[in-house]
């Protein structure tokens, strides 16, 4: 950038140098610390146990991919990534529909109470949510969902509504008029305009609200552990509680499947990054 | 205008059906869980009989407990390293990212990455790096000859609540990200004009960017202390509340008096956590001015 070049030309020497070596210094040392145990853990995975114990730092000598198919074995993995993606995939779907529809409505329609609608939704994301273990409980045990994948389908869609509210209402307010318009004169209906012309024109916004849930869902813990008893609701966080007593001392093993368990996210946040990051600063950064 | 308002009149009924299960949702988990704790929290109830009305008793328990005021003062730790210690790093990385040096995106998205990734599998990597026999932290310590420093980092009663903190708070991203965004967007020519007056890198830095970003600095602080509120994952997985019962949060401490079957102390806990989060809200924009922290958080 000209004008931070411009900026370090203004400095005296002794503080530019300071500064330029200061600043890749914070850089570097801060990518070691955040990224290094991410590195460790997913290098051990592939390593022996022995290697583990007395070579921490080298690279395996073989590396053992096979780690990773006894972590299946061992763990039962798959069954619990199952359950993880369908409740992710599901309750995502259905929190995009039904916060699509409303957003549609306070987008493009006059009516009574719209901000009150809009304001108490979104305001939703100030509450902690964690405060909520005993009325979900009891909500979902009186639903007769309790150790059912629907619970967490149903709570997950729930609690996503307000950033989901948030940016498809934003995105949906952004889509010129026209089309609708001149749909409507052609006797476009009032589901068909929203079905047939806004969702699709929408996608950008809502691949950004899905992406944040699919990420939410499939990391949630603790209304997974709350509202669920059994192997059959059992989604993959839940089964990483499991590993330290399935694998004893198979640190390789209970590497490998915790490695198993971060592929879906950091793989949709390698090809949705900028999605990720242009929606988390959708907020921050007003006009 | 006949046909307008006939058609609107038509709209009506869509409206209501749209809004109708966004509308259900939020009431069955948003709004009537609030009034439901509340009223629990005054109540002795086991899941099973019938509640009984036991005014302040829940909250008197709690108070009384030197569990629940352990657990307490560990929140306000917590609250307190991400004000002094995340939110400052966080800050100092994306000063220095929004000035674009080379490779800014690369840093940018590689110290966002562990944001994606579960408390539940950052847990167990971090239990795994205090281990006192294969941890990387005690191997590293060792490798440098500092053999005297090397400790059962989580079983410790010194060292136990502070390498959870490190553990949590360590990941910077979300806030880097919010406060980086904010930076950039102020226009470049009010450095050009400070640059025309010899201010350099630092000067620029105290008198432009920082007021300029004052708002988005107290809503990360906000939010980073709303999340110091809310932990559960971290203490519940590395240490469950121990040793000798010196990490607890109040998040734990409501799992453990709903399993213990007294959903109202459960309840008085869940409310403590709400009541909380709004004194240090109100708290916070007393003392630095109102940040629209609702606005900005709503992502």
């Amino acid at each position: 950038m000209p004008v931070a070049r411009d900026a370090l030309t203004e400095t005296p020497l002794a503080i530019r140098i300071v500064a330029r070596s200061a600043k890749w210094v914070i850089l570097v040392l801060y990518l070691v610390i955040a990224i290094t145990p991410l590195l460790w853990l997913t290098v051990s995975a592939f390593k022996t146990n022995l290697e583990i114990e007395i070579a921490p730092f080298s690279l395996p000598a073989v590396w053992q991919f096979r780690n990773f198919a006894n972590a299946i074995t061992i763990s039962g993995l798959h069954q619990f990534f199952l359950n993880s993606i369908i409740v992710a995939v599901v309750a995502t779907t259905l929190n995009l529909l039904v916060t699509s529809m409303a957003s549609f409505v306070i987008a493009r329609e006059e009516f009574a109470l719209r901000e009150l609608f809009f304001t108490a939704t979104t305001a939703g994301v100030l509450i902690p949510i964690i405060a909520f273990m005993v009325p979900y409980y009891t909500l979902i045990t009186h639903l007769h969902l309790f150790d059912r994948l629907w619970a967490l389908i149903i709570t997950y869609s729930a609690i996503n509504i307000p950033i989901s509210m948030f940016l498809v209402s934003s995105f949906m307010k952004s889509i010129p008029r026209e089309l609708e318009d001149s749909a409507e004169i052609d006797g476009c209906s009032f589901v068909q305009r929203y079905w047939r012309i806004i969702l699709p024109l929408a996608r950008p916004g809502l691949v950004t609200a899905g992406t944040f849930s699919f990420i939410y869902c499939w990391n949630e813990f603790i209304y997974a552990l709350l509202l669920t008893s059994s192997r059959s609701a059992r989604t993959v966080q839940l089964a990483i509680r499991f590993f330290t007593s399935q694998f004893r001392t198979d640190y390789a093993g209970m590497f490998a499947a915790i490695v198993l368990t971060m592929i879906p996210t950091v793989a949709v946040y390698i090809f949705l990054h900028d999605k990720i990051i242009s929606g988390l600063t959708a907020g921050a950064v007003k006009g | 205008m006949r046909n307008l308002s006939s058609k609107s009149n038509r709209n009506r009924k869509w409206i209501v059906l749209f809004l109708t299960p966004v509308g259900v949702l939020f009431v069955a988990f948003f709004l009537y869980p609030i009034v439901f704790v509340t009223i629990l929290s005054f109540m002795e109830w086991n899941g099973i009989e019938p509640m009984s009305f036991i005014g302040i008793g829940n909250f008197r328990y709690l108070f009384a407990d030197s569990v629940f005021r352990t657990s307490i003062q560990n929140n306000v730790i917590w609250a307190l390293s991400a004000a002094l210690l995340q939110i400052p790093l966080a800050l100092v990385i994306a000063l220095i990212l929004a000035r674009e040096p080379r490779g800014w995106r690369f840093f940018r998205t590689v110290y966002f990455l562990p944001n994606v990734i579960s408390l539940v599998a950052l847990a167990m990597m971090w239990t795994a790096l205090y281990n006192p026999e294969f941890g990387l932290i005690n191997h590293l310590l060792e490798r440098v000859g500092a053999d005297h420093m090397t400790r059962n980092w989580l079983g410790e009663i010194e060292t136990a609540l502070p390498a959870l903190i490190f553990s949590y708070q360590i990941y910077i991203g979300y806030f880097m990200v919010i406060i980086l965004a904010g930076t950039l967007s102020i226009p470049k020519s009010f450095y050009e004009a400070a640059m025309i007056d010899g201010a350099n890198v630092f000067q620029q830095e105290v008198h432009i960017t920082l007021p300029a970003i004052r708002g988005i600095i107290i809503t990360a602080g906000t939010l980073a202390v709303a999340f110091a509120l809310r932990q559960f994952e971290t203490t519940f997985l590395m240490t469950a509340g121990g040793p000798a019962n010196r990490t607890p949060v109040m998040g734990l401490y409501m799992y453990r008096r709903m399993a213990g079957l007294t959903y109202g102390r459960a309840a008085a806990t869940g409310v403590l956590i709400i009541v909380l989060g709004i004194v240090v809200l109100s708290a916070l924009q007393r003392v630095f001015g109102k940040a629209d922290a609702v606005e900005d958080a709503r992502q």
